[in-house]
């Protein structure tokens, strides 16, 4: 029993037009002394506190102010006195007392039932409180429902809406719902009250359910969650694990494109050489540069650009490369590096000294072997149908293993024999560009350089004897056996503009070893025979050469084994081929 | 790692983006424009009636929460709210205080009645946006709902002004108008005058939003649906 105060509990105003305050008596005085409450009320821009005009029409303990009274946004104070004390005082505007009615006429309408007749959809509809003038838009209501079933406890809400309809979805026919609504000015916090509970009962309107005994729901939803929970773990406790092989079967690695022998990273980040020399050692890109047609009408020379000769570019490493690396694909492991294509260790370094390591650096010297092995190859795709015999002297690269002249010529002196024999084979293992009746000397050009020089396709390559290459006057046609390109002759003989075909001349001093077909020999000494020069062919041992055993792709060609000594050291891979034996030697 | 870190980051942009606009829904969103896009592009009345009474709704929703942030944050305990009756700025306008009055005005009038309590708020607004900044550690929703309620105002102040015009026979009239003094107030040294005076002024704002909002509400119910919203 302590002594409460009389206090202003609550001022409301239903529509924002009336308002009342409410207020409770306490128990201060005893009763014996009657007390005699006031309200007094005063407007901000008044001076004098004025008594409540009405205490009846709201009901015990309260004021009601009505509309003359009221002034919507107008500051008041209320103070409940008696006479000789203020026992409270409150402050407000009407605004911001605006509480509501709460909605009247509820009713429902059924929307549609589920198939099974076991869930319904409903629409409730209703009124706006009728206190409240919306229609004028003196007030802007929010309504609210809630709904349960009529054995539970707790409600379910809807959002606010304006609109004085709502649907209830998937309601259980079997069960009946109660449904309340209450409303709010739009732009305040508190509802005012419920509105009387509405009842909705399915069988009411006839609907009965009959499938619908109390059935035991199936908890979906918790074997749902449960079931990717479980699935989520099994999922990410596979993916850390360290079992490979589990992690493999569930989890198989997507194989990524991948070519044989060529690693991917290398290619994203090596150096070009490197690629070049992994490309090079893969046919398919090969045979890109033998692509019919396309490059004859495009050839551009350059004459004599002698900065051209150092320019390692990547171009011409790449089509030096290619050349050489060819000769070497052979016998390797593939550990898909791409490279072990292209060790060959047991390969003397005599022809392709820069071709026997993977790790084909560029330099100059590269490059420079490079143009040599070109311009080899030049000279040898130009094939005509020469008559005269090859000859084969060792390949020399660049200050290596430099054979004597007259070495070539007893090497290769036994060959010549066969070499009538053999011409048929050889002949018709030539690329067939060739015509033996042909005198126009034309090749086909499968590629050009940078530098202006074309790399004639395909088939056999010859080395020729750069002897003729630092210059005619250095040279001697006439000194060994030697053989070479028509186009240094030709140079020596007339510097003039270009053939078509026409390389370049490198000015080395070089003896190379050519080896063309009796049929373009002769051809080429033929052509040769209108030039002054001599076609040192003619005078030097007939060239010998082998059949050929095995055509290898464009570049090569593997020779028949003969009898001959071949040393190791000198290892007659010239251009384009290897003899069988030394194919043996080479392959594990 | 890199793009598993952008793609967090992604992902909660996108996040707070999303949440933003579904938390901020009851701000104006964009209505359509013009289907022409020409000069003889005319919205309806009905088209900126619904206009007005959305910004005015908004800027009132803003103005209230504004308050009540305000009045949590500072004014507790400082029995602010007993002295809070003061008048405002603006109640030397004539402005109508229930139903009936607001019914029985006419039209235009109560359209001019509107234009001059905005136009008297234009001023007050920036310099609240502008002033509330420098109250200690004002939370970033109070300075960014300053700032908010200003532009509106601006937007429905334009938006009348072209009510008006469609609807009003005579000349406008462009004298309704209070002019604020109160920056001073808001510049006080005494930080619990000052914040009194924000106070106040927060209160005015959500006292005159309101009314705008209601007599808008009013004319668009009469002007437009008759009477029968």
């Amino acid at each position: 029993d302590f002594l409460q105060r009389p206090q202003i509990s609550k001022c409301r105003s239903p529509e924002m037009e009336t308002f009342s305050c409410f207020w409770t008596a306490g128990n201060f005085y005893n009763l014996t002394v009657p007390r005699i409450l006031q309200l007094l009320y005063k407007k901000s821009n008044e001076e004098d506190w004025k008594e409540c005009p009405d205490y009846i029409t709201s009901g015990q303990n309260s004021c009601y102010f009505n509309a003359s009274y009221t002034s919507v946004w107008t500051p008041y104070c209320v103070q409940l006195a008696s006479k000789n004390e203020v026992y409270d005082k409150k402050c407000f505007s009407v605004d911001e007392i605006v509480l509501p009615d709460p909605p009247v006429h509820l009713n429902w309408t059924l929307l549609n039932t589920s198939q099974t007749g076991i869930h319904g959809d409903i629409q409730v509809r209703w009124d706006p409180p009728p206190t409240a003038d919306v229609r004028k838009g003196w007030i802007t209501l929010e309504y609210e429902l809630q709904y349960k079933e009529v054995n539970e406890t707790k409600w379910k809400e809807l959002k606010p809406r304006l609109s004085t309809v709502a649907p209830l979805y998937s309601l259980k026919t079997a069960r009946d719902y109660e449904i309340r609504i209450r409303s709010r000015q739009r732009t305040s916090e508190k509802f005012g009250e419920f509105s009387e509970i509405l009842y909705v009962s399915f069988s009411q309107i006839g609907i009965e359910c009959d499938r619908c005994t109390e059935e035991v729901e199936f908890p979906w939803f918790l074997v749902v969650v449960f079931g990717v929970c479980g699935l989520a773990v099994t999922v990410i406790s596979i993916m850390l694990s360290k079992q490979p092989r589990l992690k493999m079967l569930i989890f198989p690695p997507v194989p990524v494109p991948k070519i044989k022998g060529i690693d991917p990273d290398l290619l994203k980040k090596g150096k070009l050489d490197e690629v070049n020399s992994i490309l090079a050692c893969h046919d398919i890109y090969k045979t890109q540069l033998y692509s019919d047609d396309l490059w004859v009408e495009f050839i551009e020379l350059d004459i004599e650009d002698p900065d051209e000769k150092n320019r390692a570019s990547d171009t011409d490493r790449l089509l030096s490369e290619d050349h050489l690396k060819s000769h070497n694909c052979l016998g390797a492991k593939d550990d898909d590096s791409g490279r072990a294509s292209c060790c060959e260790p047991d390969i003397p370094e005599t022809d392709f000294s820069t071709s026997d390591t993977c790790d084909a650096t560029s330099d100059s010297d590269q490059f420079k072997k490079a143009t040599e092995k070109e311009e080899d190859l030049l000279c040898l795709d130009r094939q005509d149908n020469d008559e005269s015999l090859p000859s084969f002297a060792n390949t020399d690269p660049q200050g290596q293993h430099r054979n004597t002249q007259s070495e070539n010529s007893l090497l290769w002196a036994p060959f010549g024999d066969s070499v009538e024999s053999s011409r048929p084979s050889v002949h018709t293992q030539i690329s067939n560009q060739n015509s033996l009746t042909s005198t126009d000397f034309y090749a086909q050009v499968s590629d050009i350089t940078p530098a202006g020089r074309v790399v004639l396709s395909p088939g056999q390559k010859s080395k020729l004897g750069r002897a003729q290459r630092e210059g005619c006057t250095e040279q001697n046609f006439t000194v060994d056996s030697t053989y070479f390109c028509e186009a240094d002759v030709k140079k020596c003989i007339a510097v003039t503009s270009p053939e078509e075909n026409e390389p370049h001349v490198q000015e080395q001093g070089y003896n190379e070893d050519g080896y063309f077909t009796t049929e373009s020999l002769t051809t080429t000494v033929a052509n040769l025979g209108a030039s002054t020069a001599a076609p040192p062919s003619s005078e030097t041992p007939v060239a010998d050469y082998t059949s050929i055993h095995i055509v290898q792709s464009p570049q090569g060609l593997v020779l028949n084994a003969t009898a001959l000594p071949v040393p190791d050291k000198e290892f007659n891979v010239s251009c384009g081929y290897v003899s069988a034996d030394q194919l043996n030697k080479i392959m594990p | 790692m890199s793009t598993k870190g952008t793609s967090l980051k992604g992902l909660l942009l996108v996040t707070l983006l999303v949440s933003h606009m579904l938390l901020t829904k009851e701000g104006v969103t964009s209505l359509p424009i013009c289907p022409n896009g020409s000069v003889n592009c005319q919205l309806s009345l009905e088209e900126l009636f619904d206009r007005a009474v959305k910004l005015s709704h908004y800027i009132h929703f803003l103005s209230s929460e504004m308050f009540n942030e305000f009045d949590e944050r500072y004014a507790q305990g400082r029995g602010f709210i007993a002295k809070a009756v003061n008048s405002c700025h603006t109640a030397s306008l004539t402005t109508p205080e229930d139903k009936e009055q607001a019914q029985q005005i006419h039209h235009e009038d109560l359209l001019n009645i509107i234009l001059g309590v905005l136009r008297s708020w234009n001023d007050p607004l920036i310099h609240l946006a502008s002033e509330v900044q420098r109250i200690k550690e004002a939370p970033e929703t109070i300075l960014w709902k300053a700032v908010e309620i200003e532009e509106q105002n601006k937007r429905l102040l334009e938006g009348m002004e072209k009510i008006v015009g469609r609807v009003q026979s005579g000349e406008v009239e462009n004298d309704i108008y209070t002019p604020w003094d109160g920056l001073p107030s808001l510049q006080l040294a005494d930080e619990d005058s000052r914040l009194f005076a924000f106070y106040n002024l927060l209160h005015c704002l959500r006292r005159d939003s309101h009314k705008i909002d209601n007599y808008l509400k009013v004319l668009k119910c009469r002007l437009i649906h008759d009477n029968n919203c």
